[in-house]
């Protein structure tokens, strides 16, 4: 297969997982915020397809769960009645791209809850949570890239295309960011800014935290394009035809960036995803009741809770198929920027 | 040679200086401070909160505080800390010699994991058992580590082989000093583990690609031409070729030994800078924080200058053009 | 008649920056003075690191004179400001070496032919792909290479696209920094006679700067001779050729296959 088709198929295949967050409320069965505290800690329920009294069932079904009496976390199934699995049930409403209010539901298990995944200790359904999650975590992610990829841009154009005294100032600036040991930067700032702050701006703080730590290597990065492109002796024509600074950056110079762009958007992405979960998990991040894959799995630091109820680990195990996408674009992209340059 | 040495320094102590300028410039616009929830204690009285800001000197200007703060940190004190009341040097030093225990070890183990696995990987690329390793490599590089230590805590825990946590078991003090060892080493497996396995995979593609570069020189040709031996061959004029790159790589570990454990340890209970940093920082104990910063980037500045010290020893080129200047 | 250009004085010093000490200046061009007639050729022969690039450039406003002056149209370049000279641009144009640099990699020949004429703002862009056309007609290219990339071309054909797009402003001098040094032998002779066809149905004037004394011996009428930042000889092709005095001119001699015989078969206008 190409170069270019493994692209595409890369591509594609991360697009259809971000897609799949991103209609978290399609495909989750809950509202990630609904509790029932008579149900905490339930384990996942498996799905049958053969009944008890041995019939074949085509599509799956369940047995509600229920604590045993005089305990608090152990349950058993209820056999004496299957629930079938609903397709497309309406349920709570939700928002696609918060503005458009839906209220269908892939998945439903009608007037029982159906816990695929378990639930946590607010009796919250642990697959909506981990749905609606990736959708703060990916996003934290993703604005957190495009943010530093742009401060990055934009530093490295003007430190390689000026020069000068701007070129000294800036990069001596980025020697300090890159000194600084990511993760304690990373703390350090969020810890100076106040910590009991609501979701969404806990959220905002969280991704231009990320952002401002990591500016410094993609602009090196752009600086040495730049000021290789700068001499290249097709600007030099540009020039001598009388083309304009801001012409020549337009379309001679930030265009030879696009490689170096790419490919740290690739590399950034899972980096600041996983800086979001890591914030979250140590209370510096998203807080309660917002999802987020980090916050989700601060429980674990519980011994009972890590004892006990192991499905509050998957959490951690959603950022994994993301990994390896974003993994895969990079090196791809690497690959097929390599061969480009054999001319 | 003196003056490349001193250049050099010159240029840390200024990334050192810059850092602590920036460190200091951060808390200082940061809204907040250590005495906010005593604020909110009513048995504590406005005059009482004041004078301990004065005590503590919050209340001076930020280049008095700045001043004061540098000549503690020549005293080797690093500030004062809030919440323990005493020099931050000396609690940074007990912790940070916990975390470098885990961290030099899980280093020493990944590189000599990685060097001889890379080389044995770039020589004949494409090998069953080569192909295994470079898929083996791909799954540790995909798992994050947050995961990583999570999911082995997990099992550790429903196992119940590995202790979860902690330097130490309950009793240590009663231990005769063989067990101790025993002991502090068991506890080091997991930690150990994760660390080695998120270092690992980088390494060994760095390696594996320095090796397979330095294969294809033509002198290597030429060297096999006349007879030299495959063992001789790669360690008299292989890797040599290839430690450029890995020198970089070497520094850049070096420099890490303080940073890289900070969440392993937080997750995993022990006893480092990771967690007590981390719990300074919820409290807002001021030096405490820039005390820590410092310290690491003292550690990852050193570790570049280490690097540089070894390039200029090992690559001649550096040499001749320093003496030039 | 008068000369296109007249050179007076030129000085091009490169400012060095050492980081704790001044390292001395390094000059490029050290007070030459030359000028061209219009449709002619002046060669300008050097080896390399003699200054014939700087002065390319400075001539072509890409660099800023150290002093000297430059007469070109009755005003002197080196004192224009930017938005002056970007009047007078047009009618200079410069022509690189190697054309896999000198043309953008990524944008298709008619891309890079037109990028002149858009960027002085002469034309709509549909006009420009006729003027596109035009252009590769006239130094022998099809139009079906318009769509093409440069990595498609072959050096010659891509040095063709380079002085179509230099010509599309149709300038009266033409700069001609080593254009033949990157292609293969056999080619250089089609480009060189290209450029002869162009000069002699356009008037042009040529600057051919060279290191190479037989192509110089096959396009030029004088010959300047150029060693260190200042120029060593200067006058009619035939007489430098049939006389060398200096040694860099006699090395210049040696090294290229003719026999001195053959260099005063100095080319027939």
């Amino acid at each position: 297969m190409s170069t270019r088709s493994r692209l595409l198929l890369c591509v594609a295949g991360l697009g259809a997982l971000h897609l799949g967050v991103a209609c978290a409320g399609f495909f989750a069965p809950y509202d990630p915020t609904a509790q029932d505290r008579e149900h905490p800690y339930a384990p996942p329920m498996p799905l049958h397809f053969v009944d008890a009294r041995g019939g074949f069932h085509l599509l799956p079904f369940f047995y509600a769960q229920e604590l045993q009496a005089g305990t608090f976390d152990q349950y058993e199934e209820n056999r004496s009645r299957a629930i079938p699995v609903e397709f497309f049930v309406s349920g709570a409403p939700y928002h696609v791209l918060g503005v458009f209010p839906l209220r269908i539901h892939l998945l439903g298990g009608g007037d029982v809850q159906m816990y695929l995944l378990g639930s946590d200790g607010y009796g919250r359904d642990l697959l909506s949570r981990i749905l609606f999650g990736g959708q703060v975590s990916l996003l934290a992610g993703l604005i957190g890239a495009g943010l530093t990829l742009s401060i990055g841009l934009c530093i490295g154009t003007v430190a390689g295309f000026w020069g000068g005294w701007k070129d000294e100032v800036l990069m001596r600036v980025a020697e300090l960011f890159l000194a600084l040991p990511w993760i304690y930067l990373l703390f350090a700032m969020r810890a100076f800014l106040p910590l009991t702050v609501p979701p969404l701006k806990a959220f905002l703080l969280v991704v231009i935290v990320i952002a401002a730590v990591g500016w410094a290597r993609p602009a090196r990065m752009v600086r040495g394009i730049v000021l290789s492109a700068k001499e290249r002796d097709f600007v030099r024509s540009a020039r001598g035809f009388g083309a304009s600074d801001a012409y020549l950056l337009r379309r001679h110079i930030v265009p030879e960036t696009a490689s170096v762009v790419l490919t740290q958007a690739a590399i950034l992405v899972p980096q600041f995803v996983l800086a979001e979960m890591t914030l979250s998990f140590l209370g510096l991040g998203v807080p309660e009741p917002v999802a987020s894959w980090g916050n989700m799995l601060s429980s674990l630091q519980h011994y009972n809770v890590l004892v006990s109820y192991w499905w509050m680990y998957l959490p951690a195990l959603a950022m994994v198929p993301f990994f390896l996408g974003y993994l895969l674009l990079e090196s791809l992209l690497q690959g097929s920027y390599a061969t480009s340059k054999i001319e | 040679m003196t003056r490349f040495l001193l250049r050099r320094i010159a240029h840390a102590a200024f990334l050192l200086f810059g850092v602590s300028v920036l460190a200091f410039s951060f808390t200082t616009f940061a809204p907040g401070n250590y005495f906010d929830d005593m604020r909110l204690n009513p048995q504590i009285s406005a005059e009482r909160l004041t004078a301990l800001r004065a005590d503590y000197q919050l209340d001076r200007p930020m280049v008095v505080r700045y001043l004061r703060w540098a000549r503690s940190v020549l005293h080797g004190d690093l500030g004062l800390s809030f919440a323990y009341n005493t020099a931050v040097g000396p609690l940074l030093w007990t912790r940070a010699r916990n975390t470098l225990l885990l961290t030099g070890t899980a280093t020493v183990l990944a590189w000599m994991l990685a060097l001889p696995l890379g080389v044995w990987s770039a020589e004949k690329p494409g090998r069953p058992a080569d192909v295994a390793l470079s898929w083996a490599t791909a799954v540790l590089l995909i798992i994050p580590d947050l995961t990583l230590a999570l999911g082995l805590l997990v099992l550790a825990v429903r196992s119940g082989w590995l202790p979860t946590g902690g330097l130490v078991s309950v009793g240590f003090d009663g231990f005769s000093a063989a067990y101790r060892v025993r002991d502090v080493a068991w506890h080091m497996v997991l930690p150990v583990t994760v660390l080695v396995a998120s270092a690992l995979p980088v390494l060994l593609r760095h390696v594996r690609a320095a090796v397979a570069e330095a294969l294809e020189a033509p002198f290597l040709r030429a060297a096999e031409g006349h007879g030299i031996s495959r063992g001789r061959l790669l360690y008299r004029y292989v890797l040599p070729a290839a430690a450029y790159p890995l020198i970089a790589l070497f520094g850049f570990s070096l420099g890490t030994l303080l940073s890289a454990s900070l969440l392993v340890e937080v997750v995993m209970s022990w006893p480092g800078l990771g967690p007590f940093l981390l719990e300074a920082i919820l409290a807002r104990d001021l030096y405490v924080v820039i005390g820590g910063v410092l310290l690491s980037t003292l550690f990852l500045v050193a570790g570049n200058f280490v690097a540089d010290l070894l390039l200029f020893w090992v690559d001649p080129r550096i040499r001749a053009e320093a003496s030039r200047r | 008649m008068e000369p296109i250009i007249r050179v007076e004085d030129l000085v091009k010093r490169h400012a060095r920056r050492g980081l704790w000490r001044r390292v001395a200046d390094f000059t490029a061009v050290d007070s030459i003075s030359f000028s061209i007639l219009p449709g002619t050729t002046l060669a300008l022969v050097g080896e390399s690191g003699s200054g014939k690039s700087s002065l390319a450039l400075c001539l072509a406003g890409l660099e800023r004179v150290t002093s000297g002056r430059i007469w070109f149209e009755g005003r002197d370049l080196a004192a224009l400001g930017e938005k002056e000279l970007r009047a007078v641009r047009p009618r200079i144009q410069l022509v690189f070496q190697d054309p896999a640099n000198s043309l953008n990699p990524r944008w298709t020949v008619e891309e890079i032919v037109v990028e002149p004429l858009l960027v002085q703002n002469r034309v709509s862009r549909r006009e420009g792909d006729a003027r596109a056309a035009q252009a590769l007609e006239r130094v022998g290219l099809a139009a079906e290479y318009l769509d093409r990339r440069p990595r498609d071309l072959s050096g010659g054909q891509r040095q063709r696209v380079a002085i179509a797009r230099a010509l599309i402003l149709e300038p009266k001098l033409l700069i001609l920094d080593e254009v033949l040094s990157a292609l293969d032998c056999s080619i250089q002779a089609q480009i060189a006679n290209l450029l002869v066809e162009m000069q002699r149905a356009y008037g042009l004037a040529y600057l051919f700067i060279t290191h190479d004394l037989r192509m110089a011996a096959h396009l030029a009428d004088e010959i300047a001779v150029m060693s260190e930042g200042k120029i060593v000889e200067q006058g009619a092709a035939e007489k430098i050729l049939q006389g060398p005095r200096r040694s860099e001119l006699r090395s210049l001699v040696g090294a290229s296959p003719l026999k001195p015989e053959t260099l005063g078969e100095v080319r027939q206008r």
